[in-house]
């Protein structure tokens, strides 16, 4: 049956106007970023739409130590750094941990209800256990260090990681394994020659969820350090000051950077992104 | 040389057994069809025999030898899946090289080894071609090659042909025969196709419920199924069967208004002494059973409710005349042209009545 014109049209226009809703707040922080303080702010009572006079100012403050406008000791180079490293480290743990525990739970139904525990463990709120973490972390040293950031976020995220590649493992007939198997290859040679390279594009898919995960963590980060391992979501909720508060040009230039990885991420693995390209191997 | 000898195999998954006390002995050279409809424990006696399945008690045995803990890329087995299982990331000519590579050949006796087969299966234009991008069809060719190239003395096939056009499975069929023979290797073919079976093996493994039900030649399934079970699963289309009772030398054909059967001497005799009980199921395959309107040597009558003209013969499909309930098909000429509603008498000869053990569901006398 033809779908009726305007069905169409209101089918097309929705979909316009909750683009335009959810995109919103990043055109908004692109042009504040390059906004003048005095556009910024709402002072003048006046709402600039787009930057009257474009200017780099704000990206000047966050990576300058002695302005009016920045009481933050640091710069923002050092917790870009670190998130940096610790969003890296944390996810490559979560990977190679998960991807691991995930083909045993696929192939070995490894583990038994475990899938199903770790799958629950995801329904706690951070909230409840990051004061418990906190005190051990504090015993162990680990306060304000990479190791103690690069540690949590790997065991936070590790219940997704397992979770979806093992979702990617399932839909890889196991027969492929067996196949390798009988051609003279051990259990691990057929996980390594045939099932991996299969995988790639899920392994590719999950690491980007976990990374944006990690890098966009706000609550651990601000428990567990204190100076010298801020990540940028605590760097930008430290963006204010006395004079005048809330710093949301500043703010906006840090958030542009911020971006950036994820973005930069999801590029290079673009190709791979496209689910379902290695899965011709069966016709059911 | 290689023969294979299952012993006593039995595997479990849970609590449901899939295999079940199953012997099975298969010679040098044999052509052998595991035959079953879905679930009955095919596969997992492939994989028993290929050992991507330890069995829970029972032994396998190549030439004599016991590999029933030996890993399965040192048992020699050639395995092709049903659905291939080819690698999709790599490209043809590394799919049929995998094996070889594991394997440690040096690269010129690789390149030697896969392009000979790949001429022996008409693919060598595929050999550098992304197996992703490969046909259906191709693919079970790759998967066909992959698993000769190394050139093993056992060949597992399991229902190879169930995923291609009807077309090319006939090519195939005939192909692998050919194949065979050429190479001449043990060869376990897993199919629930009986056409399949019939056409390619040697000898037939009929499996249901777990549980092997006969092992012989296609002639002596088809002619001696030990059981209903493999009577109702050899044959197009699948024979009739008729509840019957045996009165002092006469069966009883209850379907009908008058279904008494007299029986030669010859074959009373054999059944007075053979029958345990008196409660029969009587077996008539539709090529066997004829119809016509003018009574020949029985009284038993059936009404024309379909048929079916195939070109070669015309299936004709009725009831018996006391019982609605159930369907008579029968095997005609061509040029057989019954009218919806007809009375006809049924024709047959006695020796090709199968008698049943009703309560036992044995086979009791082929006549």
């Amino acid at each position: 049956m033809e779908t009726k014109l305007y069905v169409k049209v209101l089918k097309y226009l929705l979909i316009v106007v909750l683009a335009l809703l959810f995109l919103f707040p990043i055109y908004w922080m692109f042009t504040m970023a390059f906004k003048p303080y005095a556009e910024w702010t709402a002072a003048g009572g006046k709402i600039y739409w787009v930057p009257n006079h474009p200017t780099f100012d704000n990206f000047r403050t966050i990576f300058t130590r002695q302005l009016r406008m920045n009481p933050i000791a640091g710069t923002a180079l050092r917790p870009i750094v670190n998130s940096l490293i610790v969003s890296t480290i944390g996810t490559a743990i979560a990977m190679i941990v998960g991807t691991f525990a995930a083909y045993g739970i696929s192939r070995y139904k490894a583990g038994g209800q475990l899938p199903f525990f770790l799958l629950q463990l995801r329904m706690f709120p951070p909230i409840a256990i990051i004061i418990p973490i906190m005190i051990m972390w504090a015993f162990l040293r680990m306060i304000d260090t990479w190791y103690g950031l690069v540690v949590i976020y790997g065991v936070v995220t590790l219940p997704f990681s397992t979770w979806l590649m093992k979702t990617f493992f399932d839909d890889i007939p196991k027969e492929l394994d067996e196949a390798a198997i009988v051609d003279g290859c051990s259990n691990f040679g057929a996980f390594r020659k045939v099932i991996l390279p299969l995988a790639k594009g899920g392994i590719a898919s999950t690491a980007l969820f976990v990374f944006i995960l990690n890098w966009s963590d706000f609550l651990i980060a601000l428990v567990l350090t204190d100076r010298k391992w801020t990540t940028i979501p605590v760097h930008i909720s430290k963006l204010q000051s006395a004079l005048v508060g809330q710093l949301y040009g500043p703010k906006a230039a840090l958030g542009v950077i911020a971006i950036i990885p994820p973005i930069v991420f999801g590029i290079l693995i673009q190709k791979y992104l496209v689910r379902g390209l290695t899965f011709g191997a069966i016709k059911k | 040389m290689a023969n294979i000898f299952l012993d006593n195999l039995v595997k479990r998954f849970g609590k449901q057994t899939a295999v079940k006390n199953l012997t099975l002995e298969v010679k040098d050279k044999e052509f052998v069809a595991i035959l079953g409809p879905s679930g009955c424990g095919k596969t997992t006696t492939m994989n028993m025999i290929s050992g991507l399945l330890k069995p829970d008690s029972g032994r396998v045995y190549f030439d004599g030898r016991d590999v029933t803990d030996v890993p399965p890329g040192k048992r020699g087995v050639g395995f092709v899946f049903q659905n291939y299982a080819v690698f999709t990331h790599m490209s043809v000519y590394d799919n049929i090289a995998f094996g070889l590579r594991i394997k440690k050949f040096p690269t010129e006796e690789i390149e030697r080894e896969v392009r000979g087969v790949a001429e022996l299966l008409k693919i060598t234009h595929l050999l550098g071609v992304s197996a992703s991008k490969l046909s259906i069809n191709d693919m079970q060719k790759v998967a066909l090659a992959r698993s000769m190239v190394t050139k093993p003395k056992i060949f597992l096939l399991d229902e190879p042909l169930s995923n291609l056009d009807a077309a090319l499975r006939n090519i195939m069929r005939a192909e692998l025969k050919k194949i065979q023979q050429e190479l001449g290797q043990t060869t376990i073919y897993v199919t629930h196709d009986q056409v399949e079976a019939m056409s390619l093996a040697d000898r037939i493994a009929v499996m249901n419920f777990a549980v092997l039900q006969q092992y012989a030649t296609p002639h002596e399934v088809y002619n001696k199924p030990v059981n209903l079970f493999v009577a109702r699963f050899i044959g197009s289309p699948t024979i009739n069967f008729f509840d019957a009772l045996y009165e002092s030398g006469r069966i009883n054909m209850i379907d009908f208004k008058e279904g008494k059967i007299e029986l030669s001497k010859r074959y009373r005799n054999q059944l007075n002494s053979l029958l345990k009980n008196n409660e029969l199921v009587v077996g008539l395959r539709p090529e066997h059973l004829k119809v016509s309107g003018k009574k020949k040597n029985y009284n038993l009558k059936g009404q024309v409710v379909s048929f079916e003209p195939l070109g070669s013969k015309t299936i004709v499909y009725m009831h018996p005349d006391n019982n609605q309930g159930l369907i008579i098909k029968s095997a005609m000429e061509s040029d057989f042209k019954p009218e919806i509603g007809d009375k006809l008498y049924l024709d047959f000869k006695e020796s090709g009545l199968y008698v049943f053990d009703r309560k036992s569901t044995e086979l009791v006398l082929k006549f």
